[in-house]
């Protein structure tokens, strides 16, 4: 059983449809590069795998749980799914270590001492152990999002999704988080990450999903897919990204 | 019969004071409770709930606070049931103050990101902590002046209680420039003193806010 399913996933916006009929499966411990022009419904299909976005039509499946089932628990399926925004989205009242400490003691009940230990952990891993006591408007919008991968990694989840993580950066400190992200791949994390990053996905994706006109237009092994694409749109993408 | 104004009616001035402080806590706290809710139901994630926290602050706000007064006062009464100052001024200030702190502390709530809600629930955190624990208290800052500047509407509002009897700082006014004749004398005190209540809490509404913004 795959650990993500995703079967005919209808999402529309009124009248607009955004995703058209989406099949995706993921193996645990793969890594997804999902690319394609803005509005081709990457990030809508990514926020549909924690629950962020109703769906319409079709199924999404995490770990055998239904989604977008009402019934099931979405509060339950977060805690081993992680998901980290293009905006940060840090909790500005709250220091790095209690952004990344809150929902561990909150919903999981970790003790105090336990979850410090545990925010003290994950912040070496992204390279800011000394930030802890830090606020997020102290820090440069990299290191904010480094701690924002944290704040996700401190809850273990099964599956991280990534969602145009490193577009909201200055250039020079894209190489500083996808250097940490590169590292969290390399743990085995199974990770679906939405990216521009056409290099990065080479390198690090083990397969990469084109999405065009809210469908997956073509897909393969990155560096096969990257290097020859089959459809015009696909290399229409490549040659407008890559100049 | 009139007679000279004295010292001493500055003194029953200043004592009338301390009904316009009770009304005022009263209806603050009994506001407080209603206008929580009020809030909590304006954002709920449940339709009939934020349709219900609407209603509500419409039929508030459209009707005068006078008329919630009488409604208790004399209204019940009419009906058989005898109800204290105390009882319907704490009814219908709470009424009316919830309807308005409610919709202010709303804005609040509302004034806060929906990506602050989205990255809660991405952790597994449930709704009232998503609200608890991330949106109140980045709300509670912004709420700081607009809810002190309603505290402050609301002690200028308790004289409204005096119709149905109680004697407080406006009251008390009216009853000494009865007897002493000197309107403009007196009401300038009342005014100075409505000053002194207020004017504290709006320099408090301030240090407030400073204070927060600085420790976030």
């Amino acid at each position: 059983m795959s650990l993500v399913e995703l079967k005919d996933v209808v999402k529309r916006y009124g009248q607009n449809t955004v995703l058209n009929g989406v099949s995706l499966a993921v193996e645990k411990g793969e890594i997804i590069a999902i690319i394609g022009r803005s509005g081709s419904g990457k990030s809508t299909m990514l926020r549909c795998v924690n629950g962020l976005e109703p769906i319409q039509g079709g199924t999404v499946a995490f770990d055998g749980t239904v989604v977008n089932d009402p019934k099931t628990d979405l509060r339950a399926l977060r805690q081993h799914v992680g998901i980290v925004f293009q905006s940060f989205n840090l909790f500005p009242h709250l220091s790095v270590g209690k952004n990344i400490t809150l929902a561990p003691k909150v919903v999981k009940g970790v003790p105090q001492g336990e979850a410090r230990k545990l925010a003290e952990a994950v912040l070496r891993k992204v390279g800011l152990g000394e930030k802890i006591d830090a606020y997020p408007d102290q820090l440069s919008g990299g290191q904010q999002q480094r701690v924002a991968i944290a704040r996700s990694l401190a809850m273990s989840p099964q599956l991280m999704l990534f969602d145009e993580i490193t577009s909201a950066l200055d250039p020079e400190l894209v190489g500083d988080v996808l250097k940490v992200l590169e590292e969290v791949a390399r743990e085995g994390m199974t990770m679906m990450l939405v990216t521009h990053e056409i290099g990065f996905a080479r390198k690090v994706a083990h397969r990469v999903v084109f999405m065009h006109e809210g469908k997956i237009w073509e897909q393969g092994p990155a560096a096969a897919t990257l290097g020859r694409p089959a459809t015009p749109e696909l290399e229409t993408f490549l040659s407008a990204v890559l100049h | 019969m009139i007679r000279e104004l004295s010292f001493n009616d500055l003194l029953y001035l200043i004592a009338a004071m301390r009904w316009t402080l009770a009304l005022t806590g009263i209806a603050f706290l009994g506001g407080s409770l209603v206008g929580l809710s009020v809030a909590l139901l304006r954002v709920a994630p449940f339709a009939p709930a934020r349709w219900l926290g609407t209603f509500y602050v419409h039929a508030v706000q459209g009707t005068p606070l006078l008329a919630w007064l009488f409604v208790f006062f004399f209204g019940l009464s009419i009906v058989g049931v005898t109800v204290s100052p105390w009882v319907a001024a704490a009814a219908a200030y709470s009424i009316y103050a919830g309807a308005f702190l409610g919709e202010i502390w709303r804005g609040c709530l509302q004034a806060i990101p929906k990506t602050q809600w989205e990255a809660g629930a991405s952790l597994g955190l449930s709704f009232m902590e998503q609200l608890r624990y991330i949106i109140a208290p980045q709300g509670f800052r912004l709420a700081i002046p607009p809810t002190v500047g309603f505290l402050v509407q609301l002690i200028k509002n308790t004289s409204l209680a005096a119709v149905i009897g109680f004697i407080e700082l406006t009251r008390e006014g009216q009853l000494t420039t009865a007897t002493t004749f000197r309107p403009f004398t007196v009401y300038l005190i009342v005014a100075a003193l409505y000053f002194a209540l207020c004017f504290p809490l709006t320099q408090l509404s301030s240090r407030l806010e400073r204070r927060l913004h600085v420790a976030r």
